[in-house]
């Protein structure tokens, strides 16, 4: 079972450097953002099923919902970006810097 | 945007840091947290402008790798101990990044460029909202796990946010830029002290939050945005200028003020465990914090009318002061008296 837990910990961790080396565009972003979700999400039906434990599923649900939720928020706010600073890549969010 | 949804907005917020605040169970420390920076978004972007869409796009990118770095760091620990409790989290490799998880969230120094861009693109009672609020949810995870944590992580995390703190502010411009750099450095007093004393960073905390709530219910009701709107301000308020002076010299932490009294019993407690280094350099680095503060009060001062200013004048000079003021400006100048009383109650 380490095996399972090394490869999945691996893709959680490329998703985190894809995410903090990404910086041409918003949508790739979003993309790692949701690439870990889903890593969390095998890691713990995993966990649930070596452990044979049902306790978790409804956790399994709200891991869900909510990553739903960011990803929802992440794609109007890519949205919004596009409206606002004309196009949605990421050296375009340079207005705050001074 | 409409009563109702902002009222909706703040009950989510405050709900979501209480759900993560009395969680046992780390998916639900999770939920709150996620809840949390789901109903601060629609805050910060509430001006509609770029800059707002910005300062939010910034919020939600760091806000929500650190929480997925949070409920990583105890599946790891579920994995490896099969435990789900949140005072249960034994192992160093989870609590590490559970650590950096936490820091990216309150705005410590590695992970800090968030916080002042943040800053600069929301409103001032939004800032006073992330400033305070938004550290207690974190921080009640990082204190109920305080016999496990990392000494030495943790120590040099909290001298590096100090530095930068104190560094980063020096050549700010913007009023809300400068009170954001010196919240990373306060968090870095908090964070510091945290695994030796907790109940002295909790201590920190609520002081901090007391004269950051004065600070910037100043803030709000000058209308502040800039040092060089600070030139004119005196003709708004004279009274209120001058205990806006002695409140950031109280947030520097110089003595007769509520400010010392934290920093004191820091410095008294790392004393007492041979630590007089790290004692050394903290009480170094608040001079570079209050240096700026010192520079806001010059600039408020020191360039009074006798002197020639180059700044346009205000047209209008129209304060509402908020009915919270005078008690918080008490507060946050006068507690050191009762140092004894306020050590008590933690």
């Amino acid at each position: 079972m380490p095996t399972i837990l090394f490869n999945l910990g691996l893709a959680f961790m490329t998703s985190m450097m894809g995410l903090s080396l990404q910086r041409s565009h918003l949508i790739s972003a979003l993309l790692c953002l949701e690439g870990m979700m889903l890593t969390l999400f095998l890691m713990l039906t995993t966990w649930a099923t070596e452990q044979q434990s049902s306790l978790l599923f409804s956790a399994l649900m709200m891991l869900l919902t909510l990553s739903a939720c960011g990803a929802g928020t992440g794609l109007s706010l890519l949205v919004t970006t596009t409206r606002t600073h004309g196009s949605s890549n990421m050296n375009n969010l340079n207005l705050l810097q001074c | 945007m409409h009563p109702s949804i902002t009222s909706l907005l703040l009950i989510a917020l405050s709900t979501s840091t209480i759900i993560t605040m009395s969680s046992y169970h780390w998916m639900f420390a999770w939920a709150g947290l996620e809840i949390n920076m789901l109903s601060m978004l629609p805050l910060i972007s509430k001006e509609h402008h770029p800059r707002a869409v910005e300062a939010t796009m910034k919020y939600f990118m760091t806000q929500a790798a650190a929480s997925a770095m949070l409920i990583f760091a105890s599946t790891i620990n579920a994995w490896q101990t099969a435990q789900w409790d949140i005072s249960l989290l034994t192992p160093s490799t989870p609590m590490m990044m559970l650590t950096l998880a936490i820091t990216m969230k309150l705005g410590l120094a590695p992970f800090h460029f968030w916080l002042p861009e943040v800053s600069l693109g929301t409103t001032n009672s939004v800032m006073l909202i992330i400033t305070t609020w938004q550290k207690l949810a974190p921080l009640a995870i990082i204190i109920l796990l305080h016999n496990s944590l990392n000494h030495h992580l943790l120590t040099s995390l909290g001298l590096l946010s100090m530095v930068v703190g104190g560094w980063g502010g020096m050549n700010q411009l913007q009023i809300r830029k400068i009170m954001a750099y010196s919240s990373i450095a306060h968090m870095g007093w908090v964070v510091m002290i945290l695994p030796k004393a907790p109940d002295l960073s909790l201590l920190y905390l609520m002081l901090y939050i007391m004269l950051n709530l004065t600070m910037f219910l100043i803030i709000i009701s000058t209308a502040l945005t800039k040092l060089t709107s600070l030139f004119s301000t005196q003709n708004k308020s004279f009274p209120m200028m001058i205990l806006m002076a002695l409140t950031l010299l109280s947030m520097g932490g110089l003595p007769p003020m509520t400010g010392f009294l934290p920093k004191w019993l820091i410095l008294q407690e790392l004393i007492y465990q041979h630590q007089t280094q790290m004692a050394t350099l903290a009480s170094l680095s608040t001079l570079l914090s209050l240096f700026f503060y010192l520079r806001l009060v010059f600039n408020a001062f020191l360039t009074t009318p006798p002197n020639t200013s180059n700044v346009t004048k205000n047209w209008r000079n129209q304060t509402n002061h908020h009915i919270l003021l005078p008690q918080m400006m008490i507060l946050s100048l006068m507690l050191l008296i009762i140092t004894p009383l306020v050590i008590s109650l933690f």
